[in-house]
């Protein structure tokens, strides 16, 4: 894998994602990664990470406010640049989110829900937990199973609905939900690759050469 | 389910790995880097490092520490010490630690943990809690502040209680007797906590063989197992305290090898 051929990284920041464990985790990779303050920053973008630590409704009004949406519509559904959503960045795809009442970027249809089953399980759902995949995709291509990842999130893609057609894998914490997502070039994780050691490691490294 | 996490604690004294006995620094173990760069690889769940020095004049130097850990720390990071406003907790994140670890000041001024929470989330806040056994307090234990230096009139099943209710993510548990004293957790002072609260409870203080991580969970009901003077000096500590969490059933994050190729990963150098 050639990663120092690699194109640029472009990391998008909408003002309130901790986006440091982000911008390092990267760095272990290629030295071209730009923070991209405003939308027209995404230009040129060979690859675009959207990472979220957050509330929804925040997250989008900095998106908007900063012409992060309307630079991401051109990057990633014109140009088709590849995304990796993280956390938040995987809510953002959806309609909207039970979190707020903002609209989403709405290229998933569906409804972020708040996760568990009505108590039984505590809230966040913090910690290591394992993941399957229901399809073979090209960000787990390389990861075997058991696959286990590192969560934090109250707020989550219920695995029904387009959602679950787009699922590469998927978690139970109360009830099924997705925990990444694979559509063209468009990818999403609910879990923090940047936080996962070397499970992590090896799918951001799958996402830069993908 | 999450998985149950064994976690490293880096006390960390003027700048140094150090270790601890009944909440005194017995012996300086070295660089902190060094450290994060071997557990990391010895397949640890999460590293929480704490900034025990007497004084302030070492804190500049401690976020210095922490922006350096978590460009080499690919797992959930905490940082602890002194820290008395939400302006410090907010550094320390910025500098690329997950979550804060309040212990002195919350018992001190309990709005710091709302306040901390308010701005980053519940997910952010760890109250730490010292305590040792006392018959007169309600649930027995009493809460001992300032590195076990002064005593509080707080009972410390109570005050996990109302750390959980003002928001705290995690409560972490140490018991200033068993500090450092290799005879396992207090284990009755873990399981009361564990079944007073609901949010998950990290148990501190006296681990002396692997054995003592698996009682701690069993035994004493934590959801996460930590320590610090057991990793230091032997090889493949923490790995080997997940194969003994496995071997005994625990459901723990499995030992996943991956060749990843990262050229530019920071690699140790003394500064």
């Amino acid at each position: 894998m050639t990663i120092a051929t690699s194109p640029s990284v472009v990391v998008v920041d909408y003002g309130l994602a901790n986006i440091q464990s982000v911008v390092n985790a990267l760095e272990c990779f290629t030295p071209n990664i730009r923070i991209a303050e405003a939308g027209n920053d995404l230009a040129g973008a060979g690859r675009i990470v959207l990472p979220g630590v957050g509330h929804f409704d925040e997250g989008m009004r900095g998106l908007r406010s900063r012409g992060h949406v309307t630079a991401l519509e051109t990057e990633v559904l014109e140009v088709g640049v590849p995304l990796l959503g993280i956390c938040l960045g995987l809510h953002f795809l959806f309609e909207g989110s039970d979190e707020g009442t903002e609209p989403g970027l709405g290229w998933i249809t569906g409804r972020i829900k708040r996760i568990g089953d009505g108590g039984r399980v505590k809230v966040p759902h913090i910690g290591w937990s394992e993941v399957t995949c229901p399809r073979p995709s090209r960000l787990f291509a390389e990861l075997k199973a058991p696959i286990e990842f590192y969560f934090v999130h109250s707020f989550c893609a219920p695995n029904s609905g387009e959602a679950a057609d787009f699922a590469s894998a998927t978690c139970t914490y109360g009830t099924d939900f997705v925990a990444a997502l694979e559509r063209g070039n468009i990818f999403a994780t609910q879990f923090h690759p940047e936080k996962s050691q070397l499970a992590g490691m090896k799918l951001l490294e799958t996402f830069l050469s993908v | 389910m999450p998985k149950h996490r064994l976690i490293a604690t880096l006390l960390i004294d003027c700048g140094n790995v150090v270790q601890t006995r009944l909440f005194k620094r017995t012996n300086m173990v070295g660089s902190a880097f060094t450290a994060v760069d071997f557990f990391n690889g010895w397949t640890v769940d999460e590293i929480i490092a704490l900034e025990i020095s007497s004084g302030m004049e070492w804190l500049p130097r401690m976020q210095e520490i922490v922006s350096e850990l978590s460009r080499r720390c690919f797992v959930p990071l905490s940082v602890g010490g002194k820290i008395t406003n939400v302006d410090m907790a907010a550094r320390y994140l910025r500098m690329g630690a997950d979550k804060v670890v309040v212990n002195t000041a919350a018992s001190d001024r309990p709005q710091l943990m709302t306040e901390i929470t308010d701005q980053f989330g519940r997910q952010c806040l760890v109250v730490s809690i010292d305590g040792r056994a006392d018959p007169t307090m309600a649930s027995g234990y009493r809460v001992v502040v300032d590195n076990a230096r002064r005593d509080t009139d707080r009972d410390l099943v109570a005050w996990a209680q109302e750390a959980a209710e003002r928001g705290a993510g995690e409560l972490m548990i140490n018991s200033t007797t068993h500090d450092g004293n290799k005879q396992g957790y207090d284990l009755g002072l873990i399981r009361k906590v564990s079944a007073a609260v609901s949010v998950p409870v990290i148990a501190m203080g006296g681990v002396g063989q692997l054995s003592d991580f698996i009682d701690g969970i069993d035994i004493g009901g934590a959801d996460a197992v930590a320590a610090g003077n057991i990793f230091h000096y032997f090889e493949h500590s923490t790995k080997k305290a997940k194969e003994a969490m496995a071997a005994a059933g625990l459901p723990v994050r499995t030992i996943g090898f991956y060749k990843v190729n990262m050229p530019r990963r920071p690699k140790y150098r003394p500064f």
